[in-house]
């Protein structure tokens, strides 16, 4: 057996520490990436009986994208089981209330509804900033691909790299700058 | 009485096209300007200059003759490319017309959506009103959360 083998022969069966940036990220998206690590679905020895599933830091879960509208028009909906005990909270709402809330029942809602599903969200642990307990950040072997790229914001480009980047357009030779 | 008409007409368009007209000026009358506006104690200065273009040095070279400047370069802009978008824009963050960008008709309105897509999600906050906060996290309600957007959902397709 090689070096490389016996690792991963390791790595298969100990439970692995992930860390994955929420920062721009789509969480609905995301959960189906996170969910495969939780349950050990990425395993060659995965079995839905075989408790294999990884641990998973979320960072900067405050800091996560929803598309166009969807943070006024998506709704959380709760019901106390009292009569008139229904409530209907918006995205952004439930985000200002626990900015960590949208990516857990994401995650949460995209397992299945069985017994082992309580126990997998026990190892999915969710910050939402960079501030992560040194003795978590510590387990910390990999770290999953974002799905997609963060976007930099104009002002954080240096002055220079906006004036000398490729101009499409110049102004015409009567134009008043403003 | 018609060729009296005739006549007087005639002679009214030629004082009035006689006048001197000059076309030609010995120096250029086109440069690019700008307004400046300092403030001295109670005074304020408001000035113009001319100036030279910023952009002359770093202008794409295009080897088609008709294609329009964004239509030339063949790109596939998203709406985080901020760097390209700045460049339709004034200062305050408004799009400039298709006079002055020089755009064909389906390049301006797509850079139109794309840079309200970035102010949307608070990718150019230097180019914005002077009203403005500037700070995308200060924004009301649900605006101050990170969003993004598909631009397969803009309606004029390339």
């Amino acid at each position: 057996m090689s070096a490389l083998k016996r690792v991963q022969q390791w790595a298969t069966f100990a439970r692995i520490w992930h860390i994955y940036n929420a920062a721009w990220q789509n969480p609905f998206h995301s959960s189906e990436l996170i969910k495969k690590y939780l349950m050990g679905m990425h395993k060659p020895i995965y079995h839905p009986m075989n408790d294999c599933g990884d641990h998973v830091i979320v960072i900067n879960s405050a800091d996560i994208a929803l598309p166009g509208d969807e943070w006024k028009k998506r709704v959380y909906f709760h019901h106390t089981g009292y009569p008139g005990g229904a409530t209907w909270t918006l995205a952004w709402n439930l985000h200002e209330k626990d900015p960590t809330m949208i990516i857990k029942k994401a995650v949460y809602n995209s397992m299945d509804g069985n017994l082992q599903r309580r126990y997998t969200m026990q190892r999915l642990h969710i910050f939402p900033d960079e501030n992560v307990p040194k003795e978590l950040l510590g387990n910390v072997s990999n770290e999953i691909r974002q799905l997609r790229p963060m976007p930099k914001r104009l002002d954080d480009y240096p002055e220079k790299d906006v004036k000398e980047f490729p101009k499409v357009i110049d102004y015409p030779k009567d134009y008043v700058l403003r | 009485m018609t060729t009296l008409f005739k006549i007087a007409t005639n002679n009214y368009i030629k004082s009035v096209f006689n006048q001197a007209q000059r076309n030609i000026s010995i120096t250029s009358t086109l440069h690019l300007k700008k307004i400046n506006e300092i403030q001295e104690g109670k005074d304020l200065v408001i000035y113009g200059e001319i100036v030279s273009s910023e952009r002359e040095p770093y202008l794409l070279k295009s080897n088609h003759s008709k294609a329009c400047p964004l239509c030339a370069t063949g790109l596939d802009i998203k709406h985080t490319d901020v760097l390209i978008l700045s460049q339709f824009v004034r200062k305050d963050g408004c799009m400039l017309p298709r006079r002055i960008t020089g755009l064909c008709k389906t390049q301006q309105k797509r850079v139109t959506y794309l840079v309200a897509m970035a102010q949307k999600s608070g990718l150019m906050p230097n180019l914005t009103p002077a009203y403005s906060n500037k700070d995308p996290k200060k924004r009301y309600e649900w605006k101050k959360y990170n969003k993004y957007f598909d631009e397969t959902t803009i309606p004029f397709k390339l």
